[in-house]
């Protein structure tokens, strides 16, 4: 079965001259149909500019992205829109909800733009809202709902136009812990049970409870999460390979995200107080 | 019928929203305000010609209007102009300008010599003057504190106020009236006329009544009623057009500053929405439709809250000051609509660049 995503040596470039960045470096992907995958990734690794552009709200520098046949790098400024509107939901960290709509107007607007108005864009965004057990808050402001209410809303309004594809920014940033789940099993439904693929970009690694995949995005490329190890201090992923610090210890080789890691370990280890975890993380990607 | 997201995000925040209708309000009543003061002005300022039934006025050659202007015709002029076919009446009055005063209080006035004492002009108290009085219009009988039957000095003279008129006067001047013999008596201008009042017989039109006595009488300019109270209107027009033009300028350029600077706030405000909606698929277009349909309302709220106002203003006013009149023409009002007009288009600028450069990926910054 053709996968619906199909991304091919796509290069994302800012600036001209000595001002030049490389964001996104040659990046391939195929995503199947009713997929998940968790993009993760050091703060300015590119994971942005990659959903940015994966969902055609910024222009690639070279490559394509093949959506169901369709490869959005070649879509004018004016063809771009209804696509996005057709294909696309977006999940967004701080919801980004319009303040001055309820919630069912919120979801009942991206029906509209989508070319569905009325009785029956009004239906949906009902029965939506309904379905996330958002019944009594149709009619709310959207400032006056819980967080947790708010990213129903966003969800709603994310799948009202039946999008082929989610692309999901962070979605449970800013969602304690049961709303997080609550996030995570929607998304997980919709995958399963709608066939809709997604792609979340996160630092949350309970996602990867839900994830089909995940991808490493550090320095603009994804990277192979066999070959990553954890920095036994704070925990991020480091590549031992590029590692700005390590150290050999009882044979074994440690790898740090910084030199402040390593000296904190060094320091904890020598009052042999520090137990280290264990380090190396099995793999999750393809 | 799809969620009226203009209506939304200008009423959200309510309290900018109607600042901004009041700023620009405020803006084009200043227009507005103008303009109908004029208009009061103007027709106060024919009251009295269109008051006299008067069908033809007649004045010294090359004369077409009392403010601001002098006639002076030989008396035997309103006997020739009597004799003239198709005119029924031809009735001399003298017209000056005056000063009435009563104890420390004064007041201009245009002075009219009338055989008739103003008739036909309905008395509001007293009557009309006999030789020795003055009837004042009712204004500045008030404003002088002199009543029937007080005493006021014209031209060094005393006169006994035996009546009163009403809705001649205007912010500009006021009317009163004397006996002609002794207007000319006081002027020492015997045998001078300044103006024949010209009722036409039944069935004489009046341009043509008009017409003809121009055509036999030497030294002459005879006007229609209509005639001679537009050439009056344009006398006091042509005295205020500068200003009125300067109060337009001015209420465009405040009502550009308002309202420009509400579609600013309104428009940074709401940039990530803007954003949002693009990235669901909203067209730029429609995008920049939404901020130029915010401009636009509040614009036109503004407009016609500065209606309602002038309407109040001109319907509580003249209670309070009467000689204020304001009087709101459908040109005057069409002139404030292209003047919001204006404001809206030059305060649109901005939401529309800035709109314009939304970018739909700023969606995903923090």
């Amino acid at each position: 079965m053709a996968p619906l995503v199909r991304i091919h040596d796509l290069v994302k470039t800012f600036g001209e001259g000595e001002t030049r960045v490389e964001a996104v470096r040659g990046l391939d992907l195929d995503l199947q149909r009713g997929e998940i995958v968790l993009v993760m990734g050091p703060s300015g690794s590119g994971k942005t500019t990659f959903l940015s552009m994966l969902g055609g709200l910024l222009r690639v520098s070279a490559g394509d992205i093949w959506i169901d046949g369709t490869n959005i790098a070649d879509l004018g400024e004016r063809q771009l829109p209804p696509f996005r509107a057709r294909t696309f939901g977006f999940i967004f960290q701080d919801f980004n909800l319009v303040a001055a709509l309820s919630a069912r107007e919120n979801v009942e607007v991206a029906l509209n733009i989508a070319g569905e108005t009325g009785r029956p864009a009004r239906e949906r965004a009902r029965s939506l809202l309904e379905s996330m057990g958002l019944a009594d808050r149709l009619d709310f402001p959207v400032e006056k709902l819980s967080g947790g209410e708010k990213q129903r809303v966003a969800i709603a309004r994310a799948i009202a136009n039946h999008p082929s594809l989610i692309l999901a920014d962070e979605p449970t940033a800013n969602l304690d812990s049961h709303h997080g789940a609550e996030t995570m099993r929607l998304l997980r439904e919709l995958a399963k049970e709608e066939g809709t693929s997604v792609v979340i970009v996160s630092h949350d690694q309970r996602l990867r409870e839900v994830a089909d995949r995940v991808l490493w995005l550090e320095d603009g490329r994804f990277k192979a999460l066999q070959a990553l190890v954890r920095d036994p201090v704070c925990g991020m992923l480091v590549d031992p390979d590029e590692a700005p610090a390590s150290l050999d210890r009882d044979g074994e080789r440690l790898s740090f995200c910084s030199r402040g890691c390593r000296d904190e370990f060094s320091r904890v280890d020598a009052e042999d107080a520090f137990a280290p975890p264990a380090h190396g993380i099995g793999t999750m990607g393809s | 019928m799809s969620v009226p997201l203009a209506r939304r995000l200008l009423l959200f925040r309510k309290g900018r929203t109607v600042a901004g209708v009041a700023g620009i309000a405020a803006a084009l009543l200043l227009v507005l305000a103008l303009e109908a003061i004029f208009a009061g002005i103007n027709d106060r300022l024919t009251a009295y010609i269109d008051g006299t039934g008067a069908d033809v006025i007649v004045a010294q050659r090359g004369v077409d209007t009392m403010h601001m202007t002098q006639s002076a015709l030989p008396e035997p002029t309103a006997v020739a102009v009597a004799a003239v076919p198709g005119v029924a009446e031809a009735k001399p009055i003298l017209y000056v300008p005056a000063m009435v005063e009563r104890g420390e209080r004064r007041g201009i006035v245009y002075l009219i010599g009338d055989d008739s004492g103003g008739s036909p002009l309905p008395v509001a108290t007293g009557r009309r003057p006999h030789l020795g009085e003055i009837m004042l219009e009712r204004t500045l009988s008030e404003r002088l504190a002199a009543p029937t039957g007080s005493q006021v000095r014209v031209f060094g003279q005393r006169f006994r106020v035996s009546g009163e008129v009403e809705g001649l006067a205007s912010i500009l001047n006021s009317i009163a009236f004397v006996r002609r013999q002794e207007l000319a008596r006081v002027l020492g201008v015997a045998g001078v006329v300044s103006y024949v009042l010209v009722r036409a017989e039944p069935g004489v039109q009046a341009p043509e009544l008009a017409a003809r006595i121009e055509g036999s009488v030497p030294g002459v300019t005879a006007s229609t009623r209509e005639a001679f109270a537009r050439s009056e209107r344009r006398v006091v027009g042509d005295m205020t057009t500068d200003i009125v033009r300067a109060m337009i300028l001015v209420g465009f350029v405040i009502g550009v500053a308002v309202a420009g600077l509400v579609a600013y706030s309104a428009t940074l405000s709401q940039l990530r929405d803007y954003a949002v909606l693009r990235a669901l698929g909203l067209r730029a277009r429609r995008a920049l439709g939404l901020a130029v349909a915010q401009v636009g309302a509040t614009v036109a709220a503004g407009f016609v809250l500065a209606l309602v106002l002038v309407w109040v203003l001109a319907t509580v006013l003249p209670s309070l000051t009467p000689t204020l009149v304001l009087a709101i023409r459908a040109d005057d009002v069409a002139q404030a609509l292209g003047v919001a007009a204006a404001v809206a288009l030059a305060a649109a600028a901005f939401p529309v660049v800035r709109v314009a450069r939304v970018d739909p990926a700023s969606v995903f910054r923090r």
